[in-house]
């Protein structure tokens, strides 16, 4: 049986593995800086937004379709919630179920054209998402607002556990809820045969243009979370905040559907993924290098997993 | 015809196999220079493997190939066909629908227009004057979806006339193949490229004309061969041959099969009533099925019978028509799948690999699927249940897998449909549609998917099973509906079953031929 195999297992936890492998590394080469609790315990807690972004991206890959505007709404919330605490003085019990609407919006708004214009959804979230900027640009008039209220920067970064701010626990929080929604329910299984068999689910009752739909509106409420946790982050609120997190996200997105369950976009393989890449970024600065390697690296690494899949699957194609 | 000329084609001895298994052997043909020369046979009856040996597609095993009166040596390299004086018009046409007509008409013709510069107006220009030149309705600049089937194929045939006019080296007007180019359209459509085929031979071009329409071929053509088995049964002088010689040359004598099943049961109180039904090809069809019965849907390619599973389970709107069973009625307009399968009604489609399983899915998950839209579970998944289960009716219903957490495609064609089987027949629904439900798996495996559908027929399900294999409607099916354009034409039950009369049926006397 496929599943018990020691070569399965090896793929499953391959990428923890290399993870472990690239902490020694570093950690032998700069065993004071790199391999301190309080380097570690930041790196958790502020790579939390990118966990989040990359957590609401596999809802609609799972159906099936891209959502390239989620990091504007990050974007666009945080500076929403910045705007409401700051300048209006609105109360958090306010903003929170505000700002989660205004997610939701974004991805019915996405939701919508993509179904009901049959557009391809690369295209209408990189639209919509562009549009989003605008907005976000227009109502910050371009620029940072700080000031935010700091009962969201207690719940956010101040309180820590064990060390680690609090935001880590909301993305592992996260994670578990996706991670049971995808493997434990027929919600889960309805999602995925969306994606993986639009037709055999259609003809199995499954309203296949519901559930996208609802895909949507779940990575908008996610980048929506995200973006309320980005401003309690920093205090404010950055109208290019979210234009770096989008191919990270991608890159830990399809990284992490090569482990823990191979060939399937999981939430554990997101934040395994998520984790590796900023393990070896921060790594790399550490060493000295420059800005530059936050691409080369996040680039390398998307490219180097969908490369990795599709060897994966091709490798399953052959022994038909 | 002119006796004198050598004949535009000629083909002698043609031979080829496929492991071992004759498609064809020894075949002669000569078409003489504008001749429409029809070519008749079954499915499987060598005619694709002549045609696409013919296009290069194919390496002959054996034969020889003369055009005019010289030899080409074969195979024919692909490419090569139009340079040799053959051009080929396959069903589907082979035209970019977003595209223009006159695109589409110089598309590939790359001997003639330059890779490096095209003048669309000296282009346009030339494309209008062969338009009229054939008496064609046809803009240049429309573009090819918004034209109506009938323009599609007049434009799909004058483009391959042009080229084996253009690039003959023999500068002889041709020969081409039109393989089946009809059965999707209307008969006022089939009259109009007829016309136009009329017109080609007036300038000399030879045709080929594939069909599974005797009253298309008995109207259009100056003669027909008649394959079966791989072997030329015989050519006919169309005018002076009587339609039943042909038909009898087409079927032959078939072998009986043993039915499996015995006569209809007769309590028509729960049936399923199927009332005024329209589909894209079905037109105001009727039909009846009662609990235990297996009723049948054939016909020929184009004749509609294949749409009515997908009418009756939601999986296409229907355009009108109700479906009544169990005291309830259902508009058919309006009918989702979910909405079928919560009336018991189960279907199983032709096309396994992309509407039956999502293949790189596990077997428990594409089985178990239903059990996760009609609820139950739906917040807490029961894997392991979900495995046992898989697991039994993997042995009940003798699919052959590792394991039920293997991915679908893993498994063979025949365990895939058997799988499929397993994943509906659970429901234990009150009407089971099939579309195809033994294509491209085994025999063994047939056998199999038989005895599950006959047990589920015993429990008292209706079954509808739409297919083009009239061996399978023998064997299992109690009824069965012989449609032609949409409508039903003939219905045999009984021992009326039988291989021989499907055939008869449906190549028996159709509209087209009561209209002439």
């Amino acid at each position: 049986m496929r599943q018990s195999s020691v070569g399965y297992q090896v793929e499953r936890f391959g990428l923890v593995l290399v993870w472990l492998a690239v902490i020694a590394i570093f950690g032998a080469m700069r065993p004071e800086t790199f391999l301190s609790w309080s380097n570690f315990s930041s790196i958790f807690g502020s790579e939390a937004v990118l966990v989040i972004v990359t957590l609401g991206l596999i809802i609609p890959l799972t159906a099936g379709d891209f959502d390239l505007s989620i990091a504007q709404t990050l974007t666009f919330v945080s500076m929403l919630t910045a705007i409401l605490s700051a300048r209006l003085g609105v109360p958090l019990a306010y903003i929170i179920p505000i700002a989660l609407a205004a997610g939701a919006l974004v991805g019915v708004v996405n939701g919508t054209i993509v179904l009901f214009f049959r557009v391809h959804s690369l295209i209408v979230t990189l639209g919509v998402g562009t549009f989003l900027h605008g907005i976000t640009l227009w109502m910050s008039d371009s620029q940072t607002i700080s000031g935010v209220s700091r009962v969201l920067m207690q719940y956010v970064i101040i309180h820590r556990i064990f060390g680690i701010p609090i935001s880590f626990y909301y993305a592992v929080a996260l994670a578990a809820i996706i991670w049971y929604v995808l493997s434990y329910t027929a919600y889960g299984q309805q999602l995925l045969f969306t994606g993986r068999g639009r037709e055999v689910g259609r003809l199995t009752g499954v309203a296949v243009g519901r559930v996208r739909m609802m895909a949507f509106a779940a990575s908008g409420m996610m980048g929506a979370i995200a973006g309320i946790l980005y401003t309690g982050t920093t205090g404010s609120a950055n109208p290019n905040s979210g234009t770096t997190l989008l191919l990270p996200a991608f890159a830990a997105a399809f990284l992490g559907a090569t482990c823990i369950k191979p060939g399937r976009f999981n939430a554990w393989g997101s934040v395994i993924a998520v984790y590796f890449l900023v393990t070896g970024i921060n790594g790399l600065s550490v060493l000295g290098f420059r800005t530059y390697v936050h691409d080369l690296f996040y680039g390398g690494a998307l490219v180097l997993a969908v490369m990795i899949s599709q060897l994966v699957s091709g490798r399953r194609e052959r022994t038909l | 015809m002119n006796e004198r000329h050598p004949p535009r084609l000629a083909i002698r001895g043609l031979s080829k196999s496929f492991g071992g298994v004759h498609a064809l052997s020894g075949a002669d043909l000569a078409v003489m220079p504008g001749e429409i020369h029809g070519l008749l046979g079954k499915n499987g009856s060598g005619k694709s493997t002549l045609i696409k040996i013919l296009s290069g597609f194919h390496k002959p095993d054996g034969g020889a190939l003369e055009i005019d009166g010289k030899p080409v040596p074969l195979p024919i390299p692909p490419g090569r066909s139009e340079r040799i004086g053959l051009s080929f018009v396959h069903q589907n046409l082979g035209l970019l629908p977003e595209a223009t007509v006159l695109e589409n008409l110089i598309a590939g013709d790359h001997q003639r227009v330059a890779s490096w510069f095209i003048n669309w107006q000296a282009e346009a220009a030339r494309a209008r004057r062969l338009f009229a030149e054939h008496h064609l309705d046809l803009d240049p600049w429309a573009a090819v979806e918004e034209l109506t089937p009938v323009k599609r194929a007049q434009l799909a045939i004058i483009r391959a006339a042009d080229r084996v006019g253009s690039h003959n080296e023999q500068a002889t007007p041709g020969l081409l193949v039109l393989d089946e180019p009809t059965p999707f359209l209307p008969i006022e459509d089939v009259r109009e490229l007829f016309a136009m085929m009329r017109r080609l031979k007036q300038s000399g071009v030879s045709i080929i004309f594939v069909s599974h329409d005797i009253d298309e071929v008995m109207e259009i053509t100056d003669r027909a061969t008649v394959l079966r088995d791989g072997q030329v049964i015989g050519s006919f002088e169309t005018g002076r041959t009587d339609r039943s010689e042909i038909v009898a040359a087409i079927v032959g004598r078939s072998m009986s099969q043993a039915r499996l099943v015995g006569d209809a049961p007769s309590g028509t109180d729960a049936a399923t009533v199927v009332k005024g039904l329209r589909g894209r090809f079905v037109d105001d069809l009727d039909l009846r099925v009662a609990p235990g019965e297996i009723l049948g849907l054939t016909g020929l390619i184009g004749s509609g019978y294949d749409e009515v599973p997908y009418l009756l389970s939601g999986a296409s709107a229907a355009v009108a028509g109700r479906l009544s069973m169990g005291g309830r009625s259902h508009e058919l307009r309006r009918l989702k799948p979910a909405d079928a399968i919560a009336a018991g009604i189960v279907f199983i489609p032709a096309d396994r690999q992309k509407a039956g399983l999502a293949l790189d899915l596990t077997l428990a998950e594409n089985a178990m699927l239903p059990a996760m839209v009609q609820g139950g579970g739906r917040l807490r998944i029961d894997h392991r249940g979900n495995r046992t289960t898989t697991a039994e009716l993997m042995r009940r219903f003798v699919v052959k897998a590792q394991s039920p957490q293997q991915a679908a495609s893993e498994l063979s064609g025949g365990n895939q449909q058997k799988l499929l089987l397993a994943k509906w027949l659970r429901l234990d629904p009150k009407l089971i549609l099939l579309d195809e439900p033994t294509q491209g798996i085994d025999v063994g495996a047939r056998r199999e998917v038989y005895d599950r559908l006959l047990e589920a027929c015993a429990r008292g399900a209706a079954i509808i099973c739409a297919t083009s294999e009239f061996e399978q409607l023998e064997m299992i099916a109690h009824r069965v509906l012989v449609f032609e354009r949409g409508r039903v034409k003939a219905e045999l039950r009984g021992d009326a079953v039988k291989k021989s009369s499907i055939e008869a049926a449906c190549y028996g006397e159709s509209r087209i031929h009561a209209s002439v």
